[in-house]
């Protein structure tokens, strides 16, 4: 994990309120595994917290991150220009680490909880991924042509203006005959991930499952204790050093 | 190269930049980005007798300039960090302060025997409400901060003593001679301002504990000013902090008359921030003429 000083090279909007933001590093960024994040400095110095950000792709000295404006900071990057200077931290947590035996992996994703499970897709060509995205409506879903690379993809909306009206768990639901799966990993916002872990007690459904979580953080590498979720045995964890991927068994949701 | 060495209550320090409790951890995690045996010592995560499970999430937000944070001291508790992290920030060449809070005021006599003569230094953290104050802070009116600090320091036969002062009291110079008259080696400030920064549209503060402590650079000119009355109002070496992002902020606090300082939100803004303001602070001494840090100490000249 290092600091780098990043250029602006991109940012996009890909959907409603949603952009992608795509960033030089001076030096290679390096292996990073899917659902790890990196800490970017808005570009407002009256900001002095950076953004975690789930990390899209990394690729030689390029790194895309995506996010949704929701408050002054993320409205600043969003405003960010091609050339701009902005400090990163990464590669950041532990993201989704998947075992070797696992061949077939569901993956179910809601809302911007999407973007850290893009590069688990396009990172893992040696596995079959069966993918649940759900969207609040049309305008909302980005980032399709990635969801493509898997075996099978289902995409529902809560107004049913694209796929089906529904959410990602429910559509996994209905499908789940139809797929052994060794492995599901998950993330969303809390409400998906609750029921996800409801559903799947509920169901007796004994399938390994990795969620990652986000919580509002301050250093992003585990100094702070400031951006903790609690575990099941009654402890807490740090989102952004012993996670932001749990085993939903571990984590309260 | 200047002169970046510190004493203070006859512990070194290799330069006088500290960091603050509760942003830096113990240590370790800094130590995995820059090797921290270059700053001259840490204060550690506020600890308590035993563990504390601390407050529920959201514990930070962001106001211009500054942020909150309402962590409620999660720590692992005084005997944990003997075991586990003492030897490591020892074996590192930090100077080692260990901040300690209590829900009783026995528990600072309890924590303060318990550490006296393993750390450099032990740092009192008497802004947190305390159920002997009547639920209020200790670190609020004078006779309790003289109280606390009296008994602190008869449990402390080997390490020096430094109060923390909290800002959000009537008469910072009234509370930092309270301290002294307790028997403290030493004093800090500034500890955090409450705050509150509300979600417009949930109609909600935004952290779950409602009301967080204010730092970063925001607070520095309030900070320095109570740095300044402080140690005008003592004869014991104050250590100054609040919002210090740059080797010149660090040298101003100095100037107003603190001996040493402690860096906090910076930490956040900037993993290399601690480095930095060491480096900056050497090349303002230098572009200066400036042999010894020391030299700079409470040399303003008031208008």
């Amino acid at each position: 994990m290092k600091e780098l000083i990043s250029t602006v090279k991109e940012v996009k909007l890909i959907a409603d309120n949603v952009y992608s933001l795509t960033v030089t590093l001076p030096e290679p960024v390096g292996k990073v595994r899917g659902g790890q994040f990196l800490n970017i400095s808005t570009g407002d110095s009256s900001r002095l917290l950076k953004r975690p950000l789930g990390i899209v792709k990394a690729e030689g000295c390029f790194v895309t991150v995506c996010f949704q404006v929701k408050g002054e900071g993320t409205k600043a990057l969003a405003e960010a220009r091609t050339g701009d200077k902005l400090s990163v931290l990464l590669p950041l947590g532990n993201g989704f680490i998947l075992p070797e035996s696992a061949k077939n992996i569901v993956v179910i994703g809601g809302g911007v909880g999407i973007f850290p499970l893009v590069p688990v897709i396009c990172g893992n060509g040696d596995k079959n991924f069966y993918t649940y995205i759900g969207f609040r409506n049309k305008g909302c879903a980005c980032l399709l042509d990635e969801f493509e690379k898997s075996a099978k993809l289902t995409i529902v909306t809560d107004d049913g203006s694209m796929g089906e009206r529904d959410n990602a768990v429910n559509a996994y639901l209905k499908d789940r005959e139809n797929v052994k799966a060794d492995l599901i990993i998950a993330c969303g916002p809390p409400v998906m991930l609750r029921a996800l872990k409801t559903q799947l007690k509920e169901k007796g459904i004994d399938t390994p499952c990795l969620v990652s979580l986000e919580e509002r953080m301050g250093c992003g590498i585990g100094a702070c204790l400031v951006c903790v979720c609690d575990k099941s045995d009654g402890t807490k964890a740090r989102v952004c050093k012993d996670g932001p991927v749990f085993n939903i068994d571990e984590v309260e949701l | 190269m200047a002169k970046l060495g510190v004493e203070i209550c006859g512990v070194s320090f290799k330069n006088p930049v500290i960091a603050a409790s509760g942003t830096y951890g113990f240590g370790r995690e800094f130590d995995e980005v820059y090797d921290i045996s270059a700053i001259g010592g840490i204060s550690t995560k506020g600890m308590t007798l035993l563990p504390r499970n601390g407050n529920p999430v959201p514990r930070i937000a962001e106001a211009h300039g500054v942020i909150l944070n309402a962590v409620g001291l999660q720590n692992p508790g005084v005997e944990h960090f003997i075991a586990e992290d003492l030897s490591f920030l020892k074996e590192k060449g930090v100077a080692v302060i260990a901040n300690v809070a209590g829900s009783t005021l026995e528990d600072y006599g309890k924590m303060c025997a318990r550490l006296d003569g393993l750390v450099d230094m032990v740092e009192l953290n008497i802004s947190c409400p305390n159920v002997r104050a009547g639920g209020m802070a200790l670190g609020i009116k004078p006779e309790n901060i003289e109280e606390v600090t009296a008994l602190s320091k008869s449990n402390l036969k080997k390490t020096p003593l430094i109060v923390k002062l909290s800002p959000n009291v009537e008469s910072i110079p009234t509370n930092a001679k309270a301290a002294e008259r307790g028997g403290a080696d030493c004093i800090s400030l500034v500890n955090t301002f409450t705050g509150m920064v509300i979600d417009l549209e949930k109609r909600r503060p935004i952290i779950a504990n409602n009301t967080g402590g204010v730092s970063g650079a925001g607070i520095k000119p309030i900070a320095l000013r109570m740095v300044y009355e402080a140690s005008h109002a003592v004869n014991i070496p104050v250590i100054g902090m609040g919002g210090i992002m740059t080797g010149r902020d660090a040298l101003e606090f100095m100037m107003a008359g603190a001996k040493a300082v402690q860096v906090g939100t910076a930490n956040f803004a900037d993993v290399n921030a601690m480095p930095r303001i060491i480096a900056e602070m050497n090349d303002w001494l230098d572009a200066h003429g400036v042999r010894d840090v020391n030299d700079i100490v409470d040399t303003l000249k008031l208008n």
